[in-house]
């Protein structure tokens, strides 16, 4: 194996050599010699990083996105999956020590589409207007709260109360009635929304969509095996399955400027299989929903349904309630690190190759009755023992606490709805870039 | 292009054929048909070949010259039913007393054995007779399973339907009129079919069963960007996973459409009548296909155990109460597997009919009578690449006799939303002879879809 890497390496190192002439301008141009480098292929520090050197430059000088992230995957080690949704304690602090990821709790004040550009529409104005002396968190005038309302109800009375169901399957509570709600919700609320938000009528609505990323973070020792000793990178892949994602062909504005510092990043000091977490060696993909050639490549939102073996009711069963909102937390912080990140990816930029630009994606993470809202900022994809050293930049997650839409369902009414949850709802889902 | 005429077809010409030549037409099933000299050359997969002589299937007619003997009913009643051991009695003596084999002797059959007390867990249920529900009469049903044989003629006579070939003028009419701009929506529709068709999976070419839900989500997500323009799209609800059940009598038969179908979009307002008085007073004069010696039953479920029911799927006081287009993908990957574009075609008139016949129950009573506001319901069908459109209108619930008003469907088969989607390009000898990319692209089939959408509002 070490022959084969050797020789393919003397082989490219031929032709990098004749790249490095023209690049080193140390040497002086009418020396005879070529230039004095480290070996290649010896057992050395010096070789590894020359070998790491050389494999950096075929990424950044790889033809095509698609062939960026193949040598970017390429190789296969074991790795440590990480699950946005997992029942694991204090998972969230775990997740944002991995994901150098910043929370701050609330909505940032930015998240609040425009309104005020816009001007009022008359047919809706009418009963905004009662509103509009409330606080500035409330609705701009053009949103008619009333018609929402009602879209909202009706999604959810048609999928609890009158369509006619059997019993719900065991243990798939969550696919009888808060899966289609969700489902038919967004989807009623972006066709009515679309009017006002541009963005949404060119965007796609992916179903169950997959979205994947591999990253390295930190370093440790291989504890057995041929490779016993080595001080290798420590590998994480994220697979998500969100219920529904928009993605939309324009980036959302950035939240708050690139180089902020909200507040520190946890640092744990056990090995990350302590959490627990397992490791597994498969394909490295990195993946937003859909290929690079889509256009649709940048993200606006994500929902995501809690599963039926992580609900509310079996935490409090075991005196755990302080986990739920860490459970929300987890999920928002994963889920949304690694589709920024595959979304930067698809860009062209990865560790060696730092963001030039925030890339910003909302979540909606629900059970079906409470709803927690997350706002994600990518400010670094460096996350990498080198590239970490003098990156001062950290990734900022804005989340809410779960609250309940509504409080029951009975008799085709819908009782003690929440309207201030259905704002955020629409407010996230009016976000869009500021010159549309 | 014309496709290839399939089996079906082939015996449908030959039949006709027969019958214009004035033989009296054999049934189609199991006989020999000879191909007419319309159809010397059967191109399959892009390659003439002439028709084999026809395999012959089922039993040989009887003639002097296949067969010898007397005919089978004789030979059944001459022939002994009970085995040669019963007859010679060779099984009397058994070795169960001895308790062990013995060779010579017969083998012992002893009765089943009775537990004793009635056991939940391993009672083999009720027989059929003495289920609540038996009745005496069977009932033909109709479920997302039947794939009918004679397709949409014996759906037409079920439903005692009369067909119109293409889409109703109202809904030609949204196709055309301009100020709807149609065409806006080509590239959406193109990125749609993409989506689909390539970028939606990590592997290099999505199967049918993940790119077909996808295209159809797609459409419809492009389809409710238009409630921009027209807020009273905003009045629609889809329904996944409803069941219907619906029940009428036809010419002493009872039959039941029933079960899961397909996905059924439901609007706040009832789609106007499409045809006008005259035409439905002109139904009366049709008479409906009948395809004697095929029973119009044949392919449907005949139950004794069933309950006359008739539900829309939803309780009352919904506020979305009529049905207005049902959506049918055919998503399986395997051929086999998927209904054939006849059987789809089938399958989508009689479910239409459940839900407008259910509707019409709810509104004007269980009463057969001549409706004096038709019900309209629409249907599209799609595999993925194929459409099928129809429009069905239920003009009357007299359902048992033929003669009457008829309802009218108006079905346009067949449209093609694009040729072909090549995933990987196509290279013949290291030159690359078909890229990537979508072939035969036809915008009309998009439009009618979005016709059909809008139809009931605009």
């Amino acid at each position: 194996m070490a022959a084969f890497r050797g020789r393919r390496l003397l082989w490219h190192g031929r032709c990098w050599f004749s790249q490095t002439e023209s690049a080193v301008s140390s040497q002086p141009p009418d020396s005879l010699y070529p230039p004095i480098v480290a070996s290649a292929t010896a057992k050395s520090k010096a070789a590894k990083r020359r070998r790491l050197e050389h494999f950096h430059q075929r990424v950044h000088a790889a033809a095509s996105i698609e062939e960026k992230l193949r040598l970017y995957g390429q190789l296969q080690r074991p790795k440590y999956v990480v699950y946005p949704q997992t029942f694991a304690l204090n998972a969230d602090r775990w997740y944002r020590s991995f994901t150098k990821t910043v929370f701050v709790p609330g909505l940032p004040p930015g998240a609040v589409a425009p309104e005020a550009a816009k001007a009022p529409e008359p047919g809706a104005a009418a009963p905004g207007a009662g509103k509009s002396p409330e606080p500035s968190a409330e609705a701009a005038p053009n949103l008619d709260m009333g018609e929402l309302r009602s879209l909202a109800c009706d999604a959810l009375l048609q999928e609890s109360f009158y369509q006619n169901k059997k019993r719900p399957f065991l243990y798939r509570d969550q696919d009888h009635t808060p899966g289609p709600f969700l489902t038919q919700l967004v989807s009623t609320l972006a066709a009515f929304l679309c009017g006002r938000n541009p963005l949404l009528a060119a965007s796609s609505l992916d179903l169950k969509p997959e979205v994947n990323y591999y990253w390295h973070h930190g370093e440790e020792v291989v504890v057995h095996g041929h490779r016993k000793g080595r001080v290798d990178p420590v590998r994480f892949q994220i697979d998500d399955n969100p219920h529904l994602q928009i993605r939309v062909p324009k980036q959302l504005p950035e939240i708050v400027p690139l180089d902020s510092d909200l507040g520190d990043v946890p640092v744990i000091d056990h090995k990350p299989s302590k959490l627990p977490l397992f490791k597994r060696q498969y394909e490295n993909k990195v993946f937003i929903g859909s290929k690079v050639a889509d256009p649709c490549c940048y993200g606006h939102t994500q929902f995501h349904l809690i599963p039926d073996k992580l609900k509310r009711e079996r935490f409090l069963k075991i005196n755990l309630e302080d986990q739920i909102e860490v459970l929300y937390r987890a999920n928002g912080v994963a889920s949304l690190f690694a589709w920024t990140a595959a979304q930067a990816m698809y860009q062209g930029f990865w560790n060696e190759a730092d963001v030039t630009r925030p890339f910003v994606s909302q979540a909606v993470v629900t059970d079906g009755r409470y709803f927690a809202f997350f706002c994600y900022q990518l400010n670094t994809l460096a996350l990498t023992v080198e590239t970490i050293q003098n990156n001062a930049r950290k990734n900022i997650c804005w989340g809410t606490d779960s609250q309940p839409l509504y409080d029951v369902v009975e008799d085709g009414n819908v009782k003690g709805f929440n309207d201030e949850v259905l704002l955020k709802l629409v407010r996230f889902l009016l976000n869009r870039p500021k010159e549309l | 292009m014309v496709a290839a005429p399939g089996p079906m077809a082939l015996r449908r010409v030959g039949a006709a054929a027969a019958r214009s030549r004035g033989i009296p037409t054999t049934p189609t099933r199991g006989i020999l048909t000879t191909p007419t000299r319309g159809i010397l050359t059967t191109p399959t997969r892009g390659i003439l070949t002439r028709a084999a002589p026809p395999r012959p299937r089922g039993p040989l007619p009887r003639t002097p010259w296949t067969t010898r003997g007397p005919p089978p009913e004789e030979l059944a009643r001459v022939v002994e039913r009970r085995p040669v051991r019963e007859q010679v009695e060779l099984d009397t003596i058994t070795y169960a007393g001895r308790q062990h084999y013995v060779p010579g002797l017969a083998r012992p059959r002893f009765p089943p054995w009775d537990r004793g007390w009635h056991d939940p867990w391993h009672s083999p249920g009720p027989r059929c007779e003495e289920m609540p529900l038996y009745k005496e009469r069977g009932c033909y049903i109709c479920h997302q399973g039947v794939r009918m044989l004679e397709g949409v003629r014996q759906a037409q006579w079920l439903t005692k339907t009369k067909l119109v070939e293409g889409l109703p003028p109202p809904v030609l009419g949204i196709v055309a009129n301009p100020a709807h701009r149609l065409e806006e929506h080509e590239e959406g529709v193109k990125r749609a079919i993409s989506h689909a068709r390539f970028w939606d999976t990590t592997e290099v070419a999505p199967r049918r069963e993940h790119y077909c839900p996808v295209l159809f989500e797609d459409l419809i997500h492009l389809c409710r960007l238009m409630s921009v323009k027209y807020p009273s799209l905003t009045r629609r609800m889809l329904a996944r996973n409803y069941k219907i059940a619906a029940t009428w009598e036809r010419e002493s038969i009872l039959l039941q459409v029933r079960g899961l179908n397909g996905i059924l979009m439901n609007s706040v307002s009832p789609i106007p009548p499409v045809a006008s008085k005259e035409e439905i007073l002109a139904t009366e004069g049709h008479v409906l296909e009948t395809f004697y010696p095929i029973s119009p039953t044949i392919d449907l479920q005949e139950v004794n155990v069933y309950q006359e029911l008739n539900h829309t799927g939803f309780r009352d006081g919904y506020p979305f109460s009529h049905p207005h287009t049902l959506f049918f993908l055919e998503s399986a990957n395997i051929r086999p597997k998927r209904f054939r574009p006849e059987q789809l075609r089938a399958k989508m008139l009689m479910f239409a009919f459940g839900n407008a016949l259910a509707k019409a129950k709810v509104l004007y009573g269980n009463d057969p009578k001549v409706l004096e506001q038709p019900v309209v319901v629409q249907s599209i069908g799609t595999d993925g690449q194929l459409f099928q459109f129809m429009v069905f209108q239920l003009n009357t619930t007299d359902l048992v006799s033929s003669d009457g008003i008829k309802n009218l469907v108006w079905i346009d088969a067949d449209q093609n939303l694009y040729e072909k989607a090549q995933c990987i390009p196509e290279v013949k000898k290291r030159v690359v002879t078909k890229p990537a990319g979508i072939y035969g692209f036809q915008p009309d089939t998009f439009k009618k879809f979005l016709a059909l959408y809008l139809h009931g509002t605009v």
